[in-house]
């Protein structure tokens, strides 16, 4: 309990998120009382996707996100409305328009320019790392105001939600209620999505309202219900994704369910009919639930957090590759954490709480430095790293930019030149691993003897496949290899001078290839007899399937070593063990 | 003077005239009875008198001191009222909301409601939740607020649909209650035909862009009732 406390109060990043995410669950929790009651929840639904839209064509544009999208998302709140109040499309269907329009839209704009990056994935799914210290001055506003209005037009906007006619009849001014509860709930739904994400953050409107009105029998006790579960769901949630290592729209919005959950068992406990057996034991009952809920909600709190606590050197890395150079070289001396789990997609992974902490805590850190973890320079920057070595293998290495090859389908606009994938040469992973060496040694002198034993050896098996390879690239001269997927090796293909054609670049999370790139790789593979189309580890290989099946070769992997399949990684196989399977498949 | 004075009005929607030709008045105390077919006009009519609608000509006049905004309306529910989680007693104090001057009620307001659930028989039902009583029970509670809104006239849209013959005959006899001994005038808009004869006091019959208005009697004599009886389709 201690821990957490520490952990949320020394980190301005998890104070922000908390703040934010109460006001913000504040907010959805009072206007998702009247937008739920009325039958408007998609609204939020609608307003959430057209709000991805929006942050969509920002990011691509280049503007400030949050002074672009709450304009669009505002005025689209008024279409809404004034499409419902004008019956020219009913309610329903008007958000369903505008809500897959506005994300059509998005996915278009960013496939267009950018190309499915981590922005535009965070934006979908949330990301507790978006609160800056603008979000929060505006959340606080927000939510003031929403309070503010919410109390002084409480009898008001009760009229309203109850029965538009006789609020109209009795000169309620029924329409400008509405138009101020759709504008809150659309800046609401701006500042609060890019925490949440765009597909998840109308469960808190509708979550909280839902849940309260199970039990409760007044106007008055939903809205505060609300407002309570919607506080302590997000709070709970919060809690929930750091000791799970979840992100925490999800968690949330799962701590949600499991209030609905007993909740709705707590209402159909207390209006158990009179003739029913267990009538008698209603009370018993309600109260047994309401121990369940508040036990439940208090377990996350219990036990600290699952951190090992250091005795050993501690060494993070963030992907497969620095991970398996920090293991090979640290041996049994120090604990090596790889951020990334075996299995999971690197290029849009996103850090959760406890993988922040556990950067926070380590000795020594080895990351990338390219695109897929952009995050972690943002991290460092509010760290104290005095007592941290870092290795960022990019500036190790001598950087090339990424390059199309001919025949490749292009991605406009890169945010990163640089190809991040530098250690497919294994030259590179020989510097990189020298380099992981010198910052074990400087965070842990003692073992210093050791650890460099160790990376000699790993970089002599290291030297070996090195010259195996140019033997390779000398045999196969004139000869182009295709890779019917993401090509992430260009490191490797300029080191040793081999030939490729590939789909697409090497950080595209591009999986539609357009049908030109496959029809111009389906005919050099033909053209040269090609017997093996290769994919990419991990890839689905359905344009590397849809090559080989027109051009009747066989389909081969090539390992990245970016990232690691969960089987590959218990049978503890290693950069070198991988790169000896790319020998063998390349001089097949 | 006349508390409703409607001479030679003529209504629409969308620019589609759906009555024209409509002459009324309703005097204080009087229980006028608004009848005719789907279409005739008289939802948009009760819509003129609560001033969400302009008239297309004519004249609509409130008279006697009376507010658009005094009038005590009582609206066809709507599916999302059936499950709505508010106690009665909140349902019924909105009626107040155009009396109220600051952020809350007045004590003076409250007891208005209080007032009011006691004349209905309601009371005793306060603090219960508006969404688990039965139509009847539902009805009487809107009834108060429109009674909260109101101290000259009552407008009641299609009153008790839905209601089974007891409720509905327990509901006339409130309103026709209320109307005598409280002396608030009531317009009904109904398709009841037989209680609208019963009931009322005078009939205005919309049709076909034309109508009639008089009293009960005369109605009895007009040949729009004999034709709207022998047609069979009411009645």
């Amino acid at each position: 309990m201690g821990e957490l406390l520490n952990f949320f109060v020394s980190h301005s990043f998890m104070l922000r998120a908390l703040l934010v995410g109460v006001l913000i669950s504040l907010c959805c929790a009072l206007l998702g009382v009247s937008l739920v009651l009325k039958r408007f929840s998609m609204i939020g639904d609608g307003l959430s996707h057209v709000g991805f839209g929006a942050l969509a064509i920002a990011c691509a544009a280049n503007v400030a996100p949050l002074y672009f999208s709450i304009p669009i998302v505002v005025l689209a709140a008024f279409l809404l409305l004034a499409m419902n109040e004008k019956g020219a499309l009913k309610g329903d269907a008007a958000i369903a328009l505008i809500s897959t329009g506005a994300l059509a839209v998005g996915v278009m704009v960013t496939s267009m320019t950018t190309g499915m990056n981590v922005d535009i994935y965070n934006y979908m799914f949330g990301s507790i790392l978006a609160m800056s210290r603008g979000d929060v001055v505006l959340s606080v506003l927000l939510s003031v105001a929403v309070i503010v209005l919410f109390c002084v037009f409480y009898e008001e906007i009760f009229a309203v939600t109850f029965d538009e006619s006789f609020a109209k009849a009795t000169g309620t001014r029924v329409k400008a209620y509405n138009f101020l509860i759709a504008m809150l709930t659309a800046v609401t739904i701006v500042v609060g999505m890019r925490m949440m994400g765009a597909l998840l953050i109308s469960s808190l409107i509708i979550f909280p309202t839902v849940t309260s009105m199970r039990v409760c029998k007044s106007f008055r006790r939903v809205v505060g219900m609300s407002v309570l579960v919607s506080v302590v769901c997000f709070v709970l949630g919060l809690v929930v994704s750091v000791k799970l290592e979840a992100p925490t729209g999800a968690s949330v919005v799962c701590v949600n369910i499991a209030f609905l959950a007993v909740f709705a068992l707590l209402g159909a406990v207390l209006n158990l009919p009179q003739r029913s057996k267990l009538f008698r034991f209603r009370r018993v009952l309600a109260v047994l639930l309401v121990l369940l809920l508040l036990c439940g909600a208090a377990l996350p709190f219990f036990g600290g957090i699952d951190i090992h606590e250091a005795k050993k050197l501690s060494v993070v890395t963030t992907s497969f590759a620095p991970f398996d150079f920090a293991r090979a070289v640290c041996g049994d001396d120090a604990e090596v954490t790889m951020l990334l789990s075996p299995g999971e997609e690197s290029h849009t992974f996103e850090p959760t709480p406890g993988d922040l902490l556990q950067l926070e805590q380590c000795d020594v850190f080895v990351y990338g430095g390219g695109e897929s973890d952009a995050w972690a320079d943002d991290i460092l920057s509010s760290l104290d790293t005095s007592k941290k070595q870092i290795v960022r293998m990019m500036d190790v290495v001598e950087l090339q930019e990424e390059q199309s090859l001919e025949g490749m389908q292009e991605e406009e606009e890169e945010e990163e030149p640089y190809d991040e994938h530098v250690w497919t040469s294994v030259f590179n992973a020989q510097k990189i691993t020298a380099a992981v060496c010198d910052a074990v040694c400087a965070a842990d002198s003692d073992h210093a003897a050791s650890f460099r034993a160790r990376a000699a050896d790993y970089t002599a098996q290291m030297q070996a496949l090195d010259d195996a390879f140019f033997a390779l690239a000398k045999k196969k001269q004139g000869q182009s290899f295709i890779v019917g997927d993401r090509f992430p090796f260009q490191y490797f293909m300029t080191r040793y001078g081999f030939s490729f054609y590939a789909a697409f670049p090497g950080c595209s999370a591009e999986s539609d290839a357009n049908p030109h790139t496959v029809g111009f790789l389906i005919d050099k593979a033909k053209a040269q007899q090609t017997p093996v189309i290769f994919k990419v580890d991990l890839s689905t290989g359905a344009v590397a399937n849809t090559i080989a099946a027109a051009s009747g070769s066989r389909v081969e992997t090539l390992y990245s070593c970016h990232v690691i399949s969960a089987e590959d990684f218990a049978n503890g196989e290693t950069y070198v063990t991988l790169m000896q399977r790319n020998l063998a498949a390349l001089d097949a | 003077m006349a508390l409703i004075e409607c001479k030679n009005v003529s209504l629409g929607y969308e620019h589609h005239v759906v009555a024209t030709g409509i002459n009324f008045t309703a005097e204080s105390g009087d229980f006028l009875c608004i009848v005719g077919e789907n279409g005739s006009g008289k939802s948009t009519l009760v819509k003129a008198i609560l001033g969400l609608k302009e008239t297309y000509s004519g004249h609509l006049h409130l008279g006697d001191g009376l507010k658009k905004k005094q009038i005590g309306y009582l609206p066809q529910q709507t599916t999302a009222q059936r499950d709505f989680p508010a106690s009665v007693a909140e349902v019924v104090l909105s009626g107040c909301l155009p009396s109220k001057t600051g952020v809350f009620y007045s004590r003076a307001l409250r007891k208005r409601a209080e007032d009011n659930m006691e004349k209905l028989d309601i009371l005793p039902l306060k603090n219960r939740c508006y969404r688990e009583l039965s139509g009847g029970q539902q009805q009487r509670v809107l009834l108060a607020r429109a009674l909260c809104a109101t101290e000259k006239l009552l407008l009641l849209d299609e009153p008790v649909t839905g209601l089974d013959p007891l409720v509905t005959a327990e509901f006339y006899s409130l309103i026709s209650k209320i109307n005598r001994s409280l002396g608030i005038t009531v317009l009904m808009v109904s398709h009841d035909l037989s209680a609208c004869l019963a009931l009322g006091t005078h009939i205005l019959h919309m049709q076909n862009g034309s109508a009639f208005f008089g009293t009960v009697e005369a109605y009895r004599q007009s040949d729009l009732y004999r034709q709207f009886t022998e047609g069979g389709s009411h009645g």
